[in-house]
């Protein structure tokens, strides 16, 4: 089973060809560079680095959210792109669950955390034990407090991955919990990451068709709030 | 806070045009003001302070224009942004990342989520039809 995975969720992108879970290639940025410059590049370097052709891609594989809007929709159109012309099936998988793998290695609880701006972060909460990941919680969008607060109840050690890491790690209730923020190359989501969670869902029967993968956008909480500031008397 | 009183159209560009010296790149300037304030005079001449010479217009509908000179403007128009899942799909958090300067029309629909350093300036109408009063905050110009 040769998977071709990719990120490009956040800020960082990768591209990773793995093979039988072992990663032949895989090609990481992280500058501001638009990945609608980058991705493309990056793939066909993979590919090319190891001598292989696309038509050697058994399963297409994608971070297809949560994330930052265009990143998302680069990310899923172009998975989308490649398996439509070869006719193979896709993974979407969660951009939460595949950063949680980088700390595989660890015992405790991992909290995989995503900067959605206005002290409001994606997050997943996940249990990780003898190398076996175990999903707590959905996917979903809260305050930097509130998950603080429900971090309380969770087996410690607590370890922080994700763009919001260190967001979270300098916020003072993370400073209570003594949470663990990973060394900078495990900090963020890889494809190889990606690629891992992706053969899972395969397995479980999960893949779907070019046609029907899709982004994940998950709902702001900030959205409860006004965005606009309204003035006195006026009405809603 | 700074007030700075224009008597015309090209006053406005020519203000616009100094504060365009002052930015050092990846700047957010929010511009508040109702219909014909003055906020794409004061946009075109900010471009032309960082010699963009691109025809700079309302993005009305198309919600965000990008422009290229000594930095990347993105000039937004959210008028017609309502709300928070309207501001996500404009990729607006994303553009706060790229690095480039953001000059936003009608802030007053977003302001909840301006980050703190915005550059902040309101537009009044003066006295005469013609004048218009420029009450800035976050820079000097």
């Amino acid at each position: 089973m040769r998977i071709l995975a990719i990120d490009s969720s956040a800020t960082a992108a990768s591209a990773a060809l793995v093979e039988d879970g072992k990663v032949l290639g895989e090609f990481y940025i992280n500058t501001r560079l638009t990945h609608s410059q980058t991705l493309m590049p990056m793939i066909d370097n993979v590919l090319g680095c190891t001598q292989s052709e696309l038509s050697s891609v058994d399963l297409f594989a994608v971070s297809a959210g949560p994330g930052s809007f265009t990143g998302i929709r680069i990310g899923v159109a172009s998975i989308k792109g490649l398996a439509m012309a070869r006719n193979k099936p896709c993974v979407g998988v969660s951009t939460l669950e595949a950063m949680a793998y980088n700390l595989e290695l660890t015992e405790g609880t991992i909290c995989a955390v995503m900067d959605a701006r206005c002290q409001q972060v994606y997050n997943a909460m996940f249990h990780i034990s003898g190398g076996h990941l175990e999903r707590i919680t959905p996917d979903r969008a809260l305050s930097i407090e509130d998950l603080a607060k429900e971090c309380e109840n969770y087996t410690k050690p607590l370890f922080l991955v994700g763009d919001g890491a260190k967001l979270c790690y300098n916020n003072q209730w993370f400073k209570n919990l003594k949470a663990v923020l990973p060394p900078e190359p495990l900090l963020y989501q890889r494809a190889c990451g990606v690629a891992k969670e992706a053969l899972t869902v395969y397995e479980q029967g999960g893949a779907v068709t070019p046609a029907a993968l899709m982004p994940i956008y998950l709902r702001l909480p900030q959205a409860e709030r006004e965005l606009k500031k309204r003035l006195k008397g006026e009405k809603k | 806070m700074q007030e700075i009183t224009t008597f015309s159209s090209v006053e406005t560009e020519s203000l616009g045009e100094r504060l365009a010296k002052q930015l050092k790149g990846g700047e957010v300037i929010a511009l508040f003001g109702g219909m014909g304030m003055g906020k794409t005079a004061f946009t075109r001449g900010l471009s032309r302070g960082l010699e963009i010479y691109d025809g700079v217009s309302s993005p009305t509908f198309a919600l965000v224009h990008e422009y290229h000179g000594k930095f990347t403007v993105y000039h937004f128009d959210m008028f017609r942004v309502t709300g928070w899942d309207d501001l996500y799909s404009t990729g607006f958090f994303d553009y706060l990342e790229s690095g480039g300067v953001l000059v936003i029309e009608w802030s007053e629909n977003i302001e909840n989520a301006l980050p703190e350093d915005a550059i902040r300036i309101e537009i009044q109408q003066g006295g005469n039809e013609n004048e218009r009063i420029f009450h800035i905050e976050g820079i000097e110009v």
